[in-house]
């Protein structure tokens, strides 16, 4: 569903992607994890199109992002870390819109827009203006938005930023539903607890490269420990935990 | 399903449909007094058009040679300002918008966004030009008796000529994007832009225009009109426009530069979205790099700040608000206008020849020194309006560091009060004092005018602290935050301080000056009256500094209730 081949992104001497490749598969939640500055977000904002790679190849639905970047785009859904959302629109007039961006239109797109409203726990909201809503409740918008045009594939970025307990629920259940009609989810995150629960397989990404790919099973295997946690896993491959400078720190 | 462009616009068009119909606090009094005075202004430049046209018809050809060159510089000036304009605006909205995350990663086709992202550049860049274009074409019009074609000729002139230089503008913008970053292109080009600005202006006064009212200075005139025509080129969008309006004018249709502006306007149009359709998603992808301070380190600001006697916590304030100040481009470069506009108007004070009316000099010399006053506290209303209003807002999402350090509010507001004071200051006290010397006012009123300046400034300082902190806007920039509505309340509170310290100090000035006009000593009662009215006005402003700030912190304070 979404596969990148030695994606590569420079800027200036400092190289912040250093030949990324990955694939998801239809059906499939991808984690994506890496340490603050790893080049998680660069990564998945090239496959959004929001950034241009050096050099590398983006491929979603078998659609080539640089040759076919409308193609691409009609079946990717893009859920960013930072959301922008127009402030002075109510939910539904931008849910609308957006499906207009995705040539979703009438009939059929007020009863569309409701459906993921309903989904999402917004329903009540249709008719308030964005600047009202809390920063969770932004966060589930532009996942309706996102999930608006029945993408064929999802690129979230840090999707439980800023939920509550039941957001969070709520999202985890609504990405395993799409997962299951076929919709390929990679998704960045920090919460290991997630990516152990949701993912099917896992990328690390350290100083801009990949340096560990496979199931979670595979993953806690490189622990080489009994431990069942991700976590003691990804500090390990990341580089330590740092606990000894903390200590002398204190 | 592929819609047109102009769906692209439908957020814009939604959301200032919502904003009308739910009014903010303060909406519709800075809607009624935008209104009365675009009215006004509008009205003056009309009446101001009709008049000069109307008297320059006095003087048959020499008159119609003044106005087709009047149209060409009105035209060129407007061309260059359309230009600067257009580039800033593009640079706005095809790179910085926020929105731009949500659109590109929509499957909308980059042609799509170019014709949207333009429109609205032609649209943001030109409006202010047309509106003030409007005005005076039909003031010519008017004065000139021009039939319903000259206004129709007006209407397709004035859409090719915006069109051109916004698209020149364009060109420029996805240049400099593609060649170092939109964040930094940003402040190369404020920068640019306004020292181009402050030239311009400076350069227009410098002609001296007034030399044209001179009899003795006849021998120039010729000299002076040459120098007028030299920026006019046959070659310049500016003198199509000029020369198709003044035909429509003289009753004829000029078609050959009325074609050159639409073809010229429409190649540019192409061009430009050939060039957005290969560069623009380069030029987006640079413009998501951050720029760095690697030049903008201050070292020096952190050692005078140190020798400071002032508290850690009053210094970090200081040295915060100075660093973040000094960083923005945006911010201080509007200073260099500032300082263009204040060196013409000490120029002019230099060349002001009073000596032409040999009875009157002495008294409009001290005229003068009070219209002085009165500009150097509106030049301080706008500083202030500007500048230290959104001196609490600006801390925008940050706020959350000063609500829960260990610092009180008071040491917070009053730190602003004082970082804004001192340049305000220096600023409105050179301006008085030079210019009260090129005029050569009376000794006494040098003094007056100097300190009543400190009090006006400690006034006027407060009262724009005080209430910036009363009505802040965090989630807003500064020039939001200055035509918010707290800001137009400050500003009509600060003109009308300015009144009110004018007539306080220029009644018993004159009483003062009269006397010693006519030789005679002051009597008790005119001196006691004149005490009374410089301590009043001392009053009032002590009374207005002390309330505002005060009102400021407890406003602060309120805000976690």
């Amino acid at each position: 569903m979404i596969a990148i081949h030695d994606l590569v992104k420079r800027y200036g001497a400092f190289t912040a992607v250093d030949e990324v490749s990955l694939e998801v598969m239809p059906g499939e939640i991808h984690g994506f994890l890496g340490p603050n500055g790893a080049g998680k977000t660069t990564t998945l904002r090239m496959i959004a199109g929001l950034l241009k790679p050096s050099s590398g190849r983006i491929l979603v639905n078998g659609h080539d992002l640089a040759t076919h970047p409308e193609d691409a785009k009609m079946s990717l859904g893009f859920i960013p870390d930072r959301p922008f959302i127009y402030e002075k629109l109510t939910a539904g007039e931008f849910l609308t819109f957006h499906g207009g961006l995705y040539g979703l239109g009438e009939p059929g797109i007020g009863e569309r827009v409701r459906e993921m409203l309903e989904m999402f726990e917004l329903g009540k909201w249709e008719g308030e203006l964005v600047e009202s809503f809390s920063h969770g409740m932004k966060q589930r918008l532009v996942m309706c938005a996102a999930f608006l045009h029945r993408p064929r594939a999802v690129v979230v970025d840090e999707p439980m930023v800023g939920l509550d307990p039941r957001g969070a629920r709520l999202i985890k259940d609504v990405f395993r539903k799409m997962s299951a009609r076929g919709v390929g989810i990679l998704m960045s995150t920090h919460t290991l607890e997630v990516a152990q629960e949701m993912c099917d397989r896992i990328s690390i990404i350290l100083k801009g490269r990949i340096i560990a790919c496979g199931t979670v099973a595979e993953i806690r295997a490189m622990g080489e420990g009994d431990d069942d946690q991700l976590t003691s896993v990804f500090l390990k491959l990341t580089g330590g935990s740092g606990l000894q400078e903390i200590d002398e720190i204190v | 399903m592929v819609r047109a462009y102009p769906y692209l616009l439908l957020p814009h068009v939604l959301s200032s449909r919502n904003r009308a119909r739910r009014r903010e606090r303060g909406d519709f009094t800075r809607g009624l007094l935008f209104v009365a005075v675009g009215i006004v202004v509008c009205a003056a430049l009309f009446q101001g058009s009709f008049w000069l046209t109307g008297h320059l018809e006095d003087y048959a050809e020499l008159g119609d040679f003044l106005l087709r060159m009047g149209l060409s510089w009105l035209f060129l000036t407007f061309l260059s300002f359309l230009a600067f304009s257009g580039v800033v605006t593009a640079l706005s909205t095809f790179f910085l918008a926020e929105d731009l995350r949500l659109l590109l990663v929509a499957p909308v086709a980059t042609r799509r966004i170019f014709h949207a992202r333009f429109l609205r550049t032609v649209v943001q860049a030109s409006w202010m030009v047309v509106i003030f274009l409007v005005p005076v074409l039909m003031g010519v019009g008017r004065a000139k008796c021009a039939g319903v074609a000259f206004y129709a000729t007006a209407l397709i002139t004035i859409v090719p000529f915006s069109i051109i230089p916004v698209a020149a503008g364009t060109a420029a913008t996805l240049l400099l994007v593609n060649t170092c970053p939109a964040r930094r292109a940003r402040d190369i080009l404020m920068l640019m832009g306004l020292l181009f600005a402050a030239s311009l202006v400076i350069v227009l006064r410098f002609i001296r225009p007034e030399q044209l009212l001179r009899v003795e200075s006849l021998p120039d005139l010729t000299a002076f009109f040459a120098t007028l025509q030299s920026p006019i080129t046959p070659l310049l969008p500016s003198f199509w426009a000029g020369e198709t309006l003044f035909a429509s004018l003289q009753g004829g249709r000029d078609l050959l530069h009325a074609g050159a502006l639409w073809t010229t306007a429409l190649a540019s149009v192409v061009a430009v979205r050939a060039a957005s359709e290969r560069w623009y998603f380069s030029g987006y992808s640079r413009s998501q790099e951050a720029p760095k301070a690697r030049f903008t380190r201050f070292r020096a600001l952190d050692v005078v700040a140190r020798a400071l006697p002032l508290s850690i916590v009053r210094r970090q304030l200081l040295i915060k608000d100075l660093k973040i100040f000094l960083r923005d481009v945006s911010q201080w470069s509007q200073l260099l206008l500032l300082l263009a506009l204040v060196l013409l108007y000490l120029y002019n004070f230099r060349v002001l020849d009073l000596s032409r009316i040999p009875y009157m000099s002495g008294f409009l010399k001290n005229i003068y020194a009070f219209i002085n006053l009165g500009m150097a506290g509106f030049v301080m209303a706008t500083v202030a309006v500007r500048f230290a209003f959104p001196a609490v807002s600006a801390e925008g999402a940050s706020f959350w560091i000063i609500r829960t350090s260990p610092i009180t509010l008071h040491d917070f507001l009053w730190s602003k009060f004082w970082t804004a004071l001192a340049p305000m200051l220096m600023l409105t006290e050179v301006l008085t004092i030079t210019a009260n010397e090129f005029l050569g006012v009376d000794p006494f009123l040098k003094v007056v005018t100097a300190l009543a300046i400190v009090f006006m400034s400690f006034a006027m300082v407060g009262l724009a602290v005080g209430l910036g902190a009363r009505y802040p806007r965090f989630g807003a920039d500064t020039s939001q935050v200055a035509g918010s509505y707290g800001g137009v309340a400050f500003m009509m509170q600060a003109v009308l301080f300015v009144i009110v310290m004018i007539v306080a100090l220029g009644w018993p000035s004159s009483v003062y000056l009269q006397q010693q006009l006519r030789g005679w000593p002051l009597s008790f009662s005119q001196e006691s009256l004149m005490a009374l009215c410089f301590l009043g006005a001392a009053a009032l402003s002590l009374a207005i500094w002390i309330a505002s700030m005060r009102s400021g912190v407890s406003a602060l304070e309120r805000m976690g209730d």
